[in-house]
């Protein structure tokens, strides 16, 4: 089936047999490999992405679905001159990753954290972030990045999806 | 963890290009700083390249077909289906000419064979038993549904400590593939003269390390060179050359493997599995074809190597003041059904023997260890390796005994602690603890927990009649960077005691370095890089890391045993100095200067008392490599080294854990208040980096302690194959940690001690002990659910 769907602001027209997954579509199809797929069951959170704004598994849904969507993987996150988003240089600095695995996940959802409830504190973070599974940091990394990523974007978040419009 | 980014990467944004030299009196160097990871930038913006990640012209996908039973003959299987759909199928028989067989010297051990697809029978649910090629893993997967295999099911036998149904391999009819007694001193003599004699049964939980990134590989065989390529998502590449070229009959030169960015490691993927030798057997039979697999994490979970499924049964001898007399122990570890390649059935029995009485003083010992065979996935190798397990056993007859002798916990433990005044001190397993220092850390974790505060509230509490608090604490010794004279498995074909590291100034002066390490998430990139820039006198900036190529690096055993920042470490140091003696003999030639008032510092060349930078590195490499004409007599080209390091023998990390806990009178759930860990981790490197590993570990050792447990019921079904069942700490359940330090510098070029594994070895027992503080509920199996003590609480 032709689906269109626009890819960090990227217009892309795709060919996908129905069942396959939005993350391999856009890991295979789009070249799009940031999107990493910890458990394909929808528990661990690797394959998290926004789907018109909002956090979506790209393991539980099928390419066909978010036909006509918006998609924001970890890909968009840096600027178009390279200069990292202040949530990717909070993780950088505060060693809010090992292997890197599970990281462009947990940078979606704590995009939508500091989208949704640029306040959140740290129990509330802890919480929000709980549908994103780490092994390697015991989360005390993650959890200062974000709350670094927070003071830095004191002004309102402008994602890159809203400034590709 | 506080930050202090003093350098960035010439590649990042907001970084500077390099300036001009700073003075020669900056001496700072990047190691003891937080200078950012190499590896983070491609990391957080999604160009990380794992495995899963490769892509190559005509690549095809593969599937296996796994057993649904955990014992069973094999009947018959029909491909006919599969292959008349078009599908390319391997089956067992394809493959019977090659078994893996972990070899050990070790007397009693039993070899036995595990098969790369299961032919004559499978012996624990999940076992491989045909592989499906196609297009795609979608199409891959239908052809496994066109695989019919006929089983005739056996008795399975899960629990290592029942009587076996039906032997899992003949060769071993009570299923003991090994066992070994450690003896030292006469426990019956120290037992008829000891006022307590303390005896339990102890149980933990079969839990596994978990990696975010399940397994991975892309085999492809180059029919023209007779060479095969193997990206693989492994810790341990250039044992996975050796073993791989040993089983298909080939060159060790004619096999290349390549360990990526890996997703987490923590010892599952320091195995070579049979899904590995599958894929590479198959891609020679698929000439020019690349073969991927991609396992997911229900096969993961069903065949991945388990761990930590251990019964002990512990008797401690005290004397009245508390002194730890003698201690007796039979440890049966489940090892599954084969024993686990290259490290054997013995990985986790012999761990458990030879570090069972940990950081005490203890002059009689006796301790018979066994691996005993089940139908259950394997065990091998996971973070901290068995010692989570023997640490809880231990710790438990010191709060035991605390009890019942009227002694506090802590104080019972000060008293057989060994100290800095027993260094070196001959453990009872004859292992030699050089460190001692357990004492200071178990100081200064107290005082980070403040501990008096919490037993004024623990007493607060119990007066106002409100959910109570326990504390607990536990202090362990971690053996790392094991050298030649220590072995880091059980008398295994190999020594794994030395690393080989390349480091090379090139013609512009920058340094790449090709080491034998291996990263998982451990940053080694980083700290190689910040070890040879220093070592050299370049900026951290100017250094590339290369690492997992065994096409690149000349040796490199690979990532266990928290050995890489010692041996790695120290062999990266080593090779650096090396071709700074060059660097230096050929500057002092260049600018007429003696060679010892040469000094290098970021880059450029000064000589002492001079402010002025006389030549540039980069300068003095481009004479190396390209102007022969200025090279003086007696200096060849080039300016490089490659050397191995072997630090002999092992350095001892010691620990120190202790922790706050809340029960929950309703629920039983435990609520952790505060958690301290205190290491040694000698001089560190990056302290940002060894805060994380520690933190790290202590989340593992308590999603171990609470939540993590692999079930099977009694037919060899795994009742926890997805992780819905299977239970992950998250950011939900894991605290914010205090992470302390004492920093006594290890008898190696570093001053380094290993510091991946210890925080896994607490957990267990320090929320254990702080449960029976807080309640007197002694805890004998793990993990410690709501359930459990909610039922402990209403019997």
């Amino acid at each position: 089936m032709n689906i269109s769907l626009s890819v960090n602001g990227e217009r892309t027209q795709i060919d996908v047999e129905p069942r396959r997954t939005l993350a391999d579509a856009l890991r295979e199809d789009c070249g799009l490999t940031g999107t990493h797929l910890g458990c394909e069951h929808g528990v661990c959170g690797a394959c998290t992405v926004l789907v018109d704004g909002e956090p979506a598994r790209a393991c539980l849904m099928f390419a066909v679905q978010a036909d006509g969507s918006s998609v924001t993987t970890v890909e968009g996150l840096e600027g178009t001159d390279g200069e990292l988003h202040p949530l990717q240089e909070a993780f950088v600095a505060h060693h809010g990753l090992q292997c890197g695995f599970c990281t462009p996940g947990m940078l979606i959802s704590a995009l939508h954290l500091l989208d949704t409830e640029p306040d959140a504190d740290r129990d509330k973070i802890r919480e929000e972030l709980s549908g994103n599974i780490c092994r390697c940091t015991g989360y005390q990394g993650i959890v200062d990045a974000v709350q670094a990523a927070q003071g830095a974007l004191a002004e309102p978040v402008t994602t890159p999806e809203a400034s590709d419009e | 963890m506080s930050v202090d980014r003093a350098d960035g990467p010439a590649a990042a944004p907001r970084a500077t290009a390099p300036a001009p030299a700073s003075a020669a009196e900056d001496e700072s160097g990047s190691l003891g700083r937080n200078v950012r990871r190499k590896e983070d930038r491609r990391l957080v913006t999604g160009h990380g390249r794992f495995v899963t990640d490769l892509e190559l012209p005509r690549m095809r996908h593969v599937a296996f077909l796994r057993s649904p039973y955990g014992h069973a003959r094999i009947t018959g299987v029909d491909a006919t289906a599969a292959r008349d759909a078009g599908h390319r199928v391997f089956t067992g028989r394809d493959f019977a000419h090659v078994v893996l067989r972990a070899q050990s010297a070790l007397p009693s051990y039993i070899e036995t064979d595990q098969p790369i697809l299961a032919h004559e029978k499978v012996c624990f649910s999940g076992e491989p038993v045909a592989a499906v090629v196609a297009k795609d893993r979608y199409r891959a997967e239908d052809g496994l549904e066109l695989v019919a295999v006929d089983y005739e099911a056996l008795p399975p036998t899960v629990c290592a400590w029942q009587e076996p149904r039906e032997p899992v391999h003949p060769e071993a009819p009570d299923n003991v593939l090994l066992q070994r007694t450690f003896d030292a001193g006469s426990v019956t003599d120290a037992f008829a003269a000891a006022d307590l004699v303390v005896e339990r049964e102890l149980v933990t939980n079969r839990h596994a390390g978990n990696p975010m990134e399940c397994r991975a590989g892309v085999a492809l065989w180059d029919a023209a060179d007779g060479k095969l390529t193997f990206w693989n998502g492994t810790q341990v590449p250039h044992i996975v050359r050796n073993m791989i070229a040993e089983l298909m009959g080939l060159s060790e030169g004619k096999v290349r493997v390549v360990a990526p960015d890996v997703g987490g490691g923590f010892g599952v993927k320091a195995v070579l599995y049979p899904e590995d030798v599958a894929l590479c057997l198959m891609a020679r039979e698929m000439p020019g074809i690349p073969l991927k697999w991609v396992e997911d994490r229900a096969e993961h979970l069903l065949a991945a190597a388990h761990a930590r499924d251990h019964r002990y049964l512990i008797k401690a001898g005290f004397a009245a003041d508390g002194r730890l007399l003698a201690l007796e122990a039979d440890v049966t570890c489940n090892v599954g059904a084969y024993s686990v390649y290259p490290w054997t059935a013995g990985i986790e029995p012999l761990m458990a023997g030879g570090l069972l009485s940990g950081p005490y003083k203890l002059d009689n010992y006796r301790c018979t260890v066994r691996g005993v065979a089940t139908n259950t996935a394997p065990a091998g190798p996971y973070r901290g390796v068995a010692r989570p397990a023997s640490v809880f056993a231990m710790e438990t007859m010191f709060d035991d005994a605390a009890a019942r002798l009227g002694i506090d916990a802590i104080e019972i433990r000060r008293r057989n602690v060994i100290t800095p005044e027993d260094i070196p001190y001959k453990m009872p397993s004859r292992l030699v603890d050089d460190s001692g220092h357990y004492g200071e850390c178990l100081d200064k974790a107290l005082d980070a927990l403040d501990h008096p505060a919490f037993r004024a509230e623990q007493q607060r509490r119990r007066e106002a009649g409100e959910n109570p608090i326990g504390i607990g604490v536990a202090l362990y010794n971690e053996l790392t960077g094991l050298g030649r004279a220590a072995s880091a498995g059980p008398r295994m074909p190999f020594r794994t005691g030395h690393d080989a590291c390349t480091v090379r100034v090139n013609p512009d002066g920058r340094v790449t370095v090709i080491s034998g390490v291996t990263s998982q998430g451990q940053g080694l990139e980083t700290t190689m890089a910040q070890i040879v820039a220093d070592a050299i006198g370049v900026r951290y900036d100017d250094v590339d890391v290369r690492i997992g190529d065994t096409d690149e690096a000349l040796w490199g055993f690979g990532a266990f045993s928290s050995r890489q920042a010692v041996i790695g470490g120290g062999a990266a140091h080593n090779t650096a100095v090396a071709v700074k003696e060059k660097l230096v003999k050929l500057a002092a030639e260049l600018i007429e200067a003696a060679e010892a008032d040469v000094r290098v510092v970021d880059g450029e060349v000064y000589v002492v008392g001079d402010p002025k930078a006389q030549i540039s590195v980069a300068e003095v490499a481009r004479v190396a490599y390209l102007e022969s004409n200025r090279l003086p007599d007696g200096i060849d080209p080039g300016l490089d080294a490659t050397t191995f390091f072997d630090p002999i023998r092992g350095a001892f990390a010691a620990g120190a854990q202790a922790a706050a806990v809340e029960v929950d009178r309703t629920t039983g759930e435990l609520r952790i208040l505060k958690y301290v860990c205190v290491e040694d981790a000698g001089r560190a490197m990056h302290p940002q980096i060894v805060d994380g590993q520690i933190a790290g570990s202590v989340a593992q050792g308590l999603g171990g302690a609470l939540f993590e447990h692999l079930v099977y019921d009694d037919a060899g079904n795994l009742s926890t194959g997805t992780l819905l069942d299977y239970l992950m700490p998250t950011s939900a359940e894991v605290p914010d940690m205090v992470i302390g330090h004492v920093s006594h510098p290890a008898a190696n070029p570093l001053g380094v001690r290993g510091v991946g594994e210890g925080g896994t070895l607490g957990p267990n027992a320090v929320l254990a002990g702080a449960l029976r503080d807080a309640l007197g509920i002694e805890v004998n199996a793990l993990p410690i659910s709501p359930a459990s003590v909610w039922k402990e609480l209403h019997p």
